[in-house]
């Protein structure tokens, strides 16, 4: 047995001994924490050697196992590149979480309920880590749904609030809503192929499988694309399917917040990673009997425009939340945006040859899927301590918390630094190849063909080098205008809640005790820096893992670089980002030399802000995150109607009055509208059928049996 | 390399003379003598001198603010051809690390604000946030059509040398456009009239300057510093599509005073255009921005004709 | 490959997107009266030979297009118009990005259609789409009756250059018939609005609705 199963065993044993500790709670939580910890480490040794060891253009899986049951069916997991590169997300996430858990879950009053959650969260994780190993469909079924399951059980942890059983209803629903679509999908390859099998490899020239695939045509291929999209689309938190995600974040515990939107979206991704390269959509455009374009080509340029929408609607509506956690979410469903942008980029690549595209495309959106599960577990773990201590998530009543949560608070800075793509951070690396890639994308020009019989072909290319030059233009400019709003709404976060004055009695004289929850933020603090100072080690990591989605043979064929060429171009690329960031920061540090030099032997003292004039100012002065925001949401508005509500002054002496407001979600919004209420209808005028008589009831079953045989 | 090295510190050392003109041309607009040329040096020569008073609601943030935005503008400078010569360093993709320079020089300028706790200031940072938005799809539009003419992602390809004159030859009324649209951009970025008035007296319509109200002493002049930097970049950037300097890395007597000469007519036109057009109300400033996005990608339908 | 005519048509694609934009009437007056004075200059750039009598047609177009009518108008707001805002149905962040979609859609259909290059310009046919269209956009998303007339003057403009597309040297007879139409509608719609301003006092054409049975 391997080591990543011998890891695997002892995360789930660890989750599946904490109840039965609970009258210890501090045993409890050692026992759960420090087997997910070890557990970690196992798997992290594990996935991050097979993926080091892969080189870029050689594929190999690593091992399979599987095992049959009954007779019936095959369980099969099997590890390459692409897995590995989850893998060790999901650890190490998985492993700073439950670090920081050990101090943030303190209610001992509610020890067999922390126990609980234990308990699925090791079930999480090791179901997480089955769902990208997972090599034939039943295999990945099953732990999909105990994905779901168990993360379904961590949302709805504080049950007693009614607003969180709410969030785990519409996350339950939403989850098997989008299984369905994912489980149609497979039928649908199953049908066609004859075959359960998932896993690229075994879809090597010679198998009887790969030939199934590769019979199969264009619009068969697109079908089964846009059904896993939209199912994977719901984990993942793809506009319109996102409706779930800010509200599940906030009722989570903030350490299960941070892996499910740091790593269990991500799972989402994965999946479309994975349908993408087994439908093979890499096959070589410039043969001779590929002139028509086909459907497929087209399947990159619709991720881009999801990606968009998704990136800019999540980053609004972020912009306009009040909830911290609520907030992150949002943010979230942007960088998944961000994500699938990438991606597109790399689709677009692989449908029209483009080597340069496709390895500078997939891999920085990679690289964006490492970084962002880091700041963003970063600052949902940042969001967890201010809970904790203050115990509000709502942005307009923190402020000042930097001064007393020293930790927290610069941590914090560094992430929303780092997600709002800022050099020298992380973020920045990621949005850097995807721009590079998307600029790849604009300068490319139609192949000019001379042959006679092909003018078809040469106008049918010309338009597709447009539609390539108009998406890849347009992913650019949103990625650009996403990053200007993700600045705005990370400054409002920072700015509202770690700096100013307090706004409400809870925010005042709040300290950061618990050592376990500041250990986790400051290493990821420290590795957002570090990725942006230098960043060879990820871009490797993310260049291995798209090793395995076979299409190392692009370039070669259409004439275009090799794929070694764009690879050290790449790693090229990283040394001199490195060598930007340290001529930057080697710029400050001078400046800041300076600064000192500028300041010796000077007057510094300390004074009240300047009031303008005003000589009385109040805490309840400051600026709002929500006035903030506003004058930003309000250009978005057809997008992201404000709600307001506030009962109209009456008289001379107006009375006591509420003014409330929040910014609307539009799928939420049309959920209602669009697809609630046309179906509540249509089973209210089903009501005649359900009388109540059982002798009726009875007939029904002989109705359908007998109209079951005519089709048997 | 000497040579990029010793135009860099020129530029910086020239950045408030420059910015003087601006005050001048709208002294001369107005009728007055206006204050001396070198105001901006006294200014801060004063400034350096001084002591800080720090409010009590600041934190470590505020103090690092003014470090960061003037050390975010010296970078980039170091990236820009001055006066058509080659830079001391250059990248493909430069042009885009220096524009998330920039943006992180505002990420502190509006964190160092909202430290303050000052209702105002976090007025001005709200704004400070919104507006570069459009400015930043306006710049990635344009360096989609340079892309798309030059094939490069660097600013050496496209402001060094003859390398503007190429860019005239290939997209001739494109980059009339281009020229305009960046103009727009370096008005917002360096809020300046009509978006913002850096003269205005009321702190409630002011953007950049009631940003930094709280800020004294050298924290100050660092600021000012930066700003001026930043204001030459965009300047610069300006001046060497409207007077492209032909000769390629010839560093002459001649190119310098050409150059010169080109900055100080973009610093004119700032300087007329503040004094003949009144800053916009706020909600018009956004469309105002917004024309440049229009006219940027605009140039690049246009251009997509030309190109087959 | 760049044509000076080229040059000049930009400039009349820049004042549509600027008309989309305008908030004001006298504005939006003056953008189309540019407009007007920039078509009419472009066969001027295109034609090869050109005669005393062409050019003389062409001044005389311009001056009806770029300073009569616009100058009518222009007086007539000063007469009646009380409101100077052209009343957006759409709002102006939305026009502007709907006028550079039009743009965008306007060359696809250029390429689509692939007519016959009778001139050497790359820009005349998807310019006289996005400015017929926009007129048109105008006309549908102001509520401002003086507005939308300007939005129809414009939709002239672009059946000018489309005119000027289809026939060299044989349009004027039928340009200038055109061209004496719209002058005869724009004194129609002047006498119209005065009378609906005496009705209703003002122009918004919404309150014509009341005039159904």
């Amino acid at each position: 047995m391997s080591l990543f199963f011998i890891s695997l065993l002892i995360i789930a044993s660890g989750g599946v001994l904490s109840p039965f500790f609970k009258h210890n709670f501090t045993t409890m939580k050692f026992i759960a924490v420090s087997t997910m910890i070890v557990g970690s480490i196992g798997g992290i040794i594990d996935s991050g050697s097979k993926l080091m060891s892969q080189s870029a253009t050689i594929n190999s899986c690593d091992y399979t196992a599987s095992l049959t049951y009954l007779k019936s069916f095959t369980l099969s997991f099997q590890l390459d590149s692409l897995s590995a590169f989850f893998l060790v997300i999901i650890f190490a996430i998985s492993l700073m979480a439950s670090f920081y858990s050990f101090h943030y879950m303190d209610k001992p009053e509610r020890s067999l309920g922390t126990a609980v959650n234990y308990l699925f969260f090791s079930l999480l994780v090791a179901s997480m880590c089955l769902v990208v190993t997972a090599s034939n469909m039943i295999a990945f079924m099953i732990s999909w749904e105990m994905m779901s399951l168990s993360s379904f059980f961590l949302v709805i942890y504080n049950y007693k609030s009614k607003e969180n059983r709410r969030a785990g209803y519409l996350y339950f629903i939403f989850s098997h809503v989008g299984a369905m679509f994912i489980l149609s999908a497979f039928g649908v390859l199953y049908a066609l192929t004859g075959d359960f099998d998932l896993s690229h490899s075994f879809a090597s020239a010679v198998s009887p499988i790969s030939n199934a695939l590769a019979n199969l045509s264009e619009n068969q291929k697109v079908l089964i694309f846009i059904l896993a999209f939209i199912g994977f689309g719901s984990k993942a938190g793809i506009f319109p399917f996102h409706v779930w995600l800010p509200h599940a974040h906030p009722a989570a515990s903030s350490h299960i917040s941070a892996v499910m939107s740091g790593v269990m979206i991500k799972t989402g991704i994965y999946g479309i990673i994975r349908i993408y390269s087994l439908l093979n959509f890499s096959s070589p455009v410039m043969g001779a009997n590929q002139l028509i374009i086909g459907n497929s080509q087209f399947i990159g340029h619709i991720v881009i425009v999801a990606g968009v929408i998704s990136g800019i609607l999540g980053v609004v509506y972020a912009l306009g939340q009040n909830d911290m956690k609520r907030l992150l979410a949002y943010s979230s469903m942007e960088n998944i945006g961000i994500i699938l942008i990438a991606l597109g980029i790399g689709m677009i690549g692989v449908s029209s040859g483009n080597t340069a595209m496709v390895i500078i495309g997939f891999s920085g959106g990679f690289l964006h899927i490492l970084n962002h599960s880091i700041f963003k577990s970063l600052l949902f773990m940042g969001a967890g301590v201010v809970l904790h201590k203050t115990g509000s998530r709502s942005i307009d009543a923190l402020g000042g918390l930097i001064k007393n949560m020293r930790i927290t608070g610069t941590t914090f800075l560094i992430g929303s630094l780092a997600i709002s793509g800022l050099p020298p951070f992380n973020g920045f690396v990621s949005e850097f190849f995807i721009y590079m890639g998307g600029f790849k994308g604009v300068g490319m020009t139609a192949i000019t063909v001379n042959d006679a019989s092909v003018a078809g072909f040469a106008v049918n290319q010309f338009a597709m080098s447009r539609l390539t030059f108009g998406t890849t233009a347009f992913g650019i400019v949103s990625l650009a205008v996403i990053g200007g709003l993700a600045l705005a709404c990370f400054t409002k976060v920072v700015g509202v809640v770690f700096q100013g004055e307090p706004r409400t009695r809870a925010a005042e004289g709040v300290n950061e005790k618990g050592v376990a929850m500041l250990v986790p933020m400051v290493v990821f603090a420290l590795l957002c820096l570090a990725i942006g100072v230098f960043p060879e080690l990820p871009v490797l990591m993310s260049m291995n893992a798209i090793s395995s989605l076979n299409i190392s043979n692009i370039g070669t064929e259409s004439g275009g670089a090799s794929v070694i060429e764009i690879t050290t171009k790449m790693i090229g690329m990283a040394g001199t980002i490195s060598g930007a960031a340290l001529l930057f920061i080697s710029m400050i540090l001078s400046v800041l030399l300076l600064r000192n030099f500028a300041y010796k032997n000077k007057p510094v003292t300390t004074s009240g802000t300047w009031g303008c004039g005003f000589t009385k100012p109040t805490v309840k002065m400051q600026y709002t995150g929500t006035s903030y925001a506003a004058s930003i949401v309000e250009f978005f508005r057809p997008f992201a109607p404000i709600h307001e509500d506030h009962s109209p002054v009456k008289g001379r002496m107006a009375g006591r009055s509420h003014y409330q407001s929040h910014v609307n979600d539009i799928a939420e919004l049309y959920m209602d509208r669009v697809t609630l209420k046309p179906v509540l209808f249509l089973f209210d005028k089903l009501h005649w059928i359900q009388h109540g008589d059982i002798h009726l009831y009875i007939g029904y079953i002989l109705l359908a049996i007998v109209v079951a045989m005519f089709f048997v | 390399m000497i040579e990029s090295l010793l135009l860099w510190v020129i530029g910086i050392i020239t950045a408030p003379f420059f910015s003087a003109v601006i005050l001048k041309v709208k002294a001369f607009f107005g009728g007055k003598k206006g204050p001396p040329i070198f105001i901006n040096y006294y200014t801060l020569m004063k400034l350096l001198q001084k002591g800080s008073v720090y409010s009590t609601s600041t934190t470590f943030i505020f103090k690092l603010g003014p470090v960061i935005s003037l050390g975010a503008a010296l970078t980039a400078l170091m990236f820009l051809p001055i006066f058509g010569h080659r830079p001391i360093f250059s990248f493909e993709g430069d042009i885009i690390f220096v524009l998330y320079l920039l943006g992180l020089g505002r990420f502190f300028t509006i964190a160092a604000a909202m430290d303050t706790a000052s209702p105002f200031e976090g007025m001005g940072a709200a704004r400070e946030a919104f507006f570069p938005i459009i400015c930043e799809a306006t710049m990635f539009m344009i360096l989609i059509l340079f892309y798309k003419l030059t094939g490069h992602l660097s600013l050496v390809n496209y402001f060094e040398g003859s390398h503007p004159v190429y860019l005239w030859d290939m997209a001739g009324t494109s980059m009339v456009f281009i020229v305009i649209a960046l103009f727009i951009v370096l008005l917002t970025e360096n809020s300046r009239v009509p978006v913002d008035d850096p003269a205005t007296h009321l702190e409630l319509t002011m953007i950049h300057e009631v940003m930094v109200l709280d800020h004294s002493g050298p924290d100050l002049a660092f600021i000012e510093l930066g700003s001026f930097t930043k204001l030459f970049f965009y300047s610069t950037m300006i001046s060497s599509l409207i007077l492209p300097f032909q000769r390629e890395g010839i560093f002459s007597p001649y190119s310098l005073l050409l150059g010169f000469l080109a900055i100080i007519v973009v610093y004119g036109c700032v300087g007329i255009m503040e004094s003949i057009v009144a800053r916009y109300k706020m909600d018009k400033v956004q469309k105002f921005i917004l024309t440049s996005f229009a006219l940027a990608f605009f140039a690049t339908v246009i251009t997509m004709e030309f190109i087959k | 490959m760049l044509y000076s005519v080229d040059t000049v048509l930009s400039f009349a694609l820049l004042a549509s997107l600027f008309a989309l934009g305008s908030s004001r009437l006298p504005g939006l007056i003056k953008i189309v009266g540019f407009q007007g004075i920039v078509v009419s200059m472009v066969p001027i750039f295109i034609e090869h030979n050109i005669t005393s009598s062409a050019v003389t047609f062409y001044m005389f177009t311009m001056t009806i297009r770029g300073i009569i009518i616009p100058l009518a108008i222009y007086l007539l707001i000063k007469k009646i118009a009380i409101r100077r805002e052209v009343q957006p149905i759409i709002g102006y962040h939305a026009s502007l990005f709907a006028g550079l979609m039009l743009i965008v859609a306007s060359s696809i259909i250029n390429h689509k259609l692939a007519l016959p290059a009778t001139t050497n310009s790359v820009l005349l046919m998807p310019t006289a789409i996005t400015i017929l269209v926009t007129g048109m956009f105008i006309l549908m998303a102001r509520r401002n009756a003086i507005a939308m007339v300007l939005g129809y003057l414009m939709m002239e403009n672009g059946i000018y250059l489309v005119g000027t597309t289809f026939s060299m040297g044989t349009h004027h007879i039928v340009e200038f018939g055109i061209l004496l139409d719209v002058l005869a509608g724009v004194m129609i719609m002047a006498i119209m609005l005065e009378n609906m301003k005496q009705k209703f006092d003002d122009v918004d054409t919404a309150f014509l609705s009341e005039l159904k049975e």
